[in-house]
């Protein structure tokens, strides 16, 4: 356990630094169905989700893309429980597992988005739905966006759809520093940020770059340069710093004071939401996601980050990031970033369609994000045109290579590559059957799994998941089932 | 009529031709690299001179309209196409011809992005860069034209036609009624001709554009085109002061006649059901030719927009209920129109850095039902009759312009990739922007 969760434990406080450092050790492999009854002060705690997942099934005969490098041309996959028990060729299934034959069809991983603002941002666009930015100061480390998803966002479905079996969901990009991301697993019929939450992912904590932060609060009192825009996220990690002094300090004082050593109790430090988070940054129980385009500021991000003992986790949408990949790569820094959206803003004028693949290869990490409702909904498509790019001026990208952008590289920058991303032993059994190859313009998911339970079967309207903005339009269509 | 080229003579095309033109670099790539600028005006893109008699040899040739001709021959003359010949062979081609070798591959016409800024835009967020809005108050801004605003250096221009875009409708915004539409070949860095056509439509918007209030909208739209008639008819007594007060200024209604005379169409954005049957009222009472864009909800009221003969270009990827117009979107949007004989036309609407993306939308619209061909033309020829510019563009057909793509696998495929962009008769060359800086890192990164 970090100084800082075990601080804020001691204070008796239900922080939730703490609790997702503990959820990370307890629920590795977990279906939520499972968990124990949450602790209802520990909002990230998992509530159980009303559908329950967990189920056993074989999926068979299919082309199996596991995205480690593997694939079979006709292999099985085992979920028992909601875990991969085993991929493989020829396996029987145990007694009282349903049996899916995926002859002619492809299984890949569940998708995983790095970069949705679904739920808080919901649809339609309306100003009550605007739930992303609390653009009132520049430094906002206390939000989180699980305060502000709606999970009733009629987009949500369409991810299942489109083959994605979690997200993670960010606050905006007008702050330097936005508050926290939350990850979600797209379980069906949830209520509540905490229902979906991803069992064990760290929160992310949302940083940004260049001219969004200088558009917002250049009239604002500032921001209104890169310069200040640099300074004040110095100011935040110095801020968070000394909290973290005072907080160790005080522990210290308190040690002393159990051991004898003192007559008074020290004061306890003042808990600071937003300063807990940059804390929790600087002891690396919370993930950096940061929103930045240009290959100067990742450099100067880099180099702060490294100044206050942090790795940035992924930069986000990063559109200059093949100009720096060797320097990415020798960070361990992902970039998470669009198959080919560019020149909207100037800081997004040199994209190029070939920038995963200049990522790959110099051996860093690519992920291809959405940032949208719609891209969520082909991610597949979109990991296609990237990797096509590549191949066309010669970088050697294998179908599994280019799985990777969207599946097991995403769960690397969520950490939650341990459980999730792949075809493996172990991991959770987060699935999806495609008609045919998924980096096909013409590939559709026809089955969606999340943990060994179908949540998704595009042949069977009832197992579709909805929300309840989606119900009550098509009258004609509601009474035509009532009838049946 | 307004709508077809005034400008520039056929010799004018050829010395053009002669400018842009740039041997093929799939059948002889050392001379792809062999520019000599000297030959073109500063600035232009990097030129060689090129046969203007050109064979695009054996590839399975859709024409557009819906026909396939397999292992087929586009013969191309200056700027134009002169026939398309079946069971042609590499041997008939005349010597002094240049050839492209297609056989095994795909030929479309080039698509054609329809509701664009190309040209009036390089980057959205600065307003220093944007032409496409006339940036007053007044609802009714028709009679701007923005064709004289178009940069035929930007970059988006070889950036979406590398990718097998070849021409675009260009259309202002802002307002009820934007502006003029024009029709552009996308020829990067050539300035006299890049404008095909400067006025081939007037665009406009429904929905909560006047007053706040859809009604108001419409009803606004139907006294402008009432005020048009009348300034039509009684030009002299406006002259003379003896005309009530109009509803817009004169240059803008004085730009509506051509769509009240049916010469051009008025292209309207409109996604809520109510908004599209009250642009089918309005285009039926004043008998104009109306092109619907947007249309989310479309696939509802199918039967009457096919009666009415209207053309509806949509973006398939559009499914969310983004607003309360549109909570009818689906996927099968473009399938169910068109099997209820709605021609249907697809874009990428509000992205024009990404226009190239239409292949992948039409690909969208094929997998959810519309069939492959039909998609194709919806891209391509669709477009170009929906814009009232079929004569010319849209289609492989003797004596329209030559724009096609030799494409290396289905066109609508993301694996698939233009070998091949021939716009005026003429092959584009190799670079855009973006590639220039792909390879600057790729280098760096290879020489590592």
């Amino acid at each position: 356990m970090t100084t800082t969760a075990r601080i804020v434990r001691t204070l008796g406080l239900a922080a939730t630094v703490a609790s997702s450092a503990c959820a990370h050790t307890r629920s590795q492999t977990t279906a939520p169905s499972e968990q124990a009854l949450p602790d209802p002060g520990d909002s990230s705690t998992p509530l159980r989700p009303p559908v329950r997942v967990g189920a056993s099934v074989l999926v068979k005969s299919a082309r199996v893309m596991t995205a480690t490098g593997l694939t079979l041309d006709e292999g099985d996959v085992l979920i028992v429980d909601g875990v991969i028990q085993e991929v493989g060729e020829n396996l029987t299934a145990p007694e009282g597992v349903a049996v899916v034959d995926a002859r002619g069809k492809t299984v890949t991983p569940g998708l995983i988005d790095t970069h949705s603002h679904m739920g808080v941002y919901a649809s339609p666009g309306l100003r009550a739905h605007s739930d992303g930015n609390e653009a009132v100061a520049p430094t906002t480390p206390y939000a989180r966006a699980q305060d502000g998803y709606w999970p009733q966002d009629p987009q949500i479905p369409w991810a299942v759809a489109g083959g994605v079996t979690s997200a993670q969901i960010l606050p905006g990009s007008a702050n330097l520093i936005g508050g926290r991301s939350t990850v979600v697993k797209f379980y069906p019929h949830v209520r509540s940020a905490a229902e979906a939450h991803f069992p064990g992912a760290p929160d992310g904590m949302k940083m940004a770059c260049g001219e969004n932060p200088k558009r917002v609060y250049g009239d604002k009192g500032g921001p209104q340069t890169r310069m200040g825009n640099v300074a004040g996220h110095r100011r935040a990690f110095e801020d968070g710093k000394n909290y973290l002094r005072a907080l160790r300090r005080y522990e210290e004082e308190l040690d002393k004071y159990t051991r004898g050593e003192r007559d008074e109790a020290p004061d306890p430090v003042d808990r600071d939401l937003g300063l807990e988070t940059i804390a929790g940054v600087i002891e690396g129980d919370i993930f950096v996601h940061n929103h930045c385009y240009r290959a100067d500021e990742m450099l100067i991000m880099m180099s702060l980050a490294k100044e206050y003992g942090f790795t940035i986790r992924s930069f986000h949408h990063a559109v200059e990031a093949y100009k720096i990949a060797p320097e990415l790569a020798a960070a361990g820094t992902a970039a998470s970033i669009w198959a080919d959206w560019w020149g909207f803003k100037a800081e997004a004028f040199d994209g190029i369609r070939e920038n995963a693949a200049l990522l790959f290869l110099a051996g860093a990490r690519p992920i291809i994000h959405s940032d949208s409702a719609i891209g969520i909904q082909r991610l597949n498509q979109e990991a296609a045109k990237a990797m096509y790019a590549g191949r066309r001026i010669g970088v050697e990208i294998s179908d599994d290579d280019a799985l990777r952008w969207i599946t097991s590289n995403a769960a690397w920058a969520l950490g939650v590559d341990e459980v999730a991303g792949t075809l493996s032993p172990g991991k959770m059994g987060d699935l999806v059957i495609w008609n045919t190859n998924p980096f096909s313009v013409y590939a559709k998911a026809e089955q969606v799994f999340i943990e060994g339970t179908l949540v998704y079967d595009r042949d069977d309207p009832a197992t579709q998941p909805t929300t309840d903005f989606s119900v009550g339009w098509d009258l004609k269509a509601a009474q035509g089932a009532n009838d049946q | 009529m307004s709508h077809t080229r005034t400008h520039t003579s056929r010799r004018g095309l050829r010395l053009l031709t002669l400018a842009i033109a740039c041997l093929t670099a799939s059948t002889s790539p050392s001379r792809a690299d062999a520019g000599d600028r000297s030959e073109a005006p500063a600035g232009d893109t990097k030129t060689k001179a090129a046969a203007t008699h050109v064979f695009v040899v054996g590839g399975m040739v859709h024409l557009g309209d819906g026909r396939i001709v397999p292992n087929a021959t586009v013969e191309i003359e200056g700027t134009k196409v002169v026939a398309v010949h079946e069971a042609y062979t590499l041997a008939n081609v005349p010597s002094d011809a240049h050839t492209i070798d297609a056989t095994g591959k795909i030929v479309t016409p080039g698509l054609i992005g329809a509701d664009t800024s190309l040209g009036l835009l390089e980057i959205e967020m600065e307003a220093s860069t944007r032409d496409h809005s006339r940036g007053d108050d007044s609802l009714v801004r028709a009679g701007y034209r923005p064709s004289t605003a178009i940069n035929a250096d930007s970059s988006l221009l070889q950036i979406q036609a590398l990718e097998g875009i070849t021409s675009a409708a260009v259309a202002p915004s802002g307002g009820l009624l934007s502006g003029q539409v024009a029709w552009i070949d996308l020829l990067q860095g050539a300035h006299k001709d890049i404008v095909f056509a400067p006025s081939v439509a007037v665009d406009g918007r429904l929905g909560q554009t006047a007053a706040g209030s859809r009604a108001a909208t419409i009803s606004t739209l139907r006294r402008i085109l009432q005020d048009a008639r009348v300034l039509r008819s009684r030009a002299s007594a406006y002259e003379r002061r003896q005309l009530r007060d109009l509803a817009a200024d004169a240059a803008d209604l004085e730009a509506l006649f051509p769509v009240l005379d049916g010469k051009i169409p008025l292209t309207l954005t409109a996604n809520r059901t109510s908004d599209l049957l009250a642009a089918l009222e309005l285009a039926k009472e004043f008998d104009l030719r109306l092109v619907l864009l947007g249309g989310a909800e479309a696939w509802r009221v199918r039967a009457e927009i096919a009666r009415a003969g209207v053309t509806v270009i949509v973006q398939p990827s559009s499914n969310l209920p983004r607003d309360f117009d549109s909570l009818g979107s689906r996927l099968e949007n473009a399938a169910l129109l068109h099997e209820a004989g709605v021609k249907v036309g697809i874009a990428v609407l509000g992205d024009p850095h990404n226009v190239r993306n239409a292949r992948q939308e039409a690909g969208i619209a094929a997998s959810y039902g519309l069939p492959r061909e039909a998609a194709i033309s919806a891209v391509t020829h669709v477009i170009a009759a929906a814009y009232g510019m079929d004569q010319s563009h849209g289609s492989l057909e003797a004596g329209k312009i030559a724009n096609l793509v030799v494409w290396s696998g289905d066109p609508l495929e993301l694996s698939s990739w233009p070998e091949a962009v021939i716009i005026r008769g003429a092959q584009i060359p190799r670079v855009s922007r973006q590639s220039q800086l792909r390879d600057r890192y790729l280098r760096r990164l290879r020489t590592r």
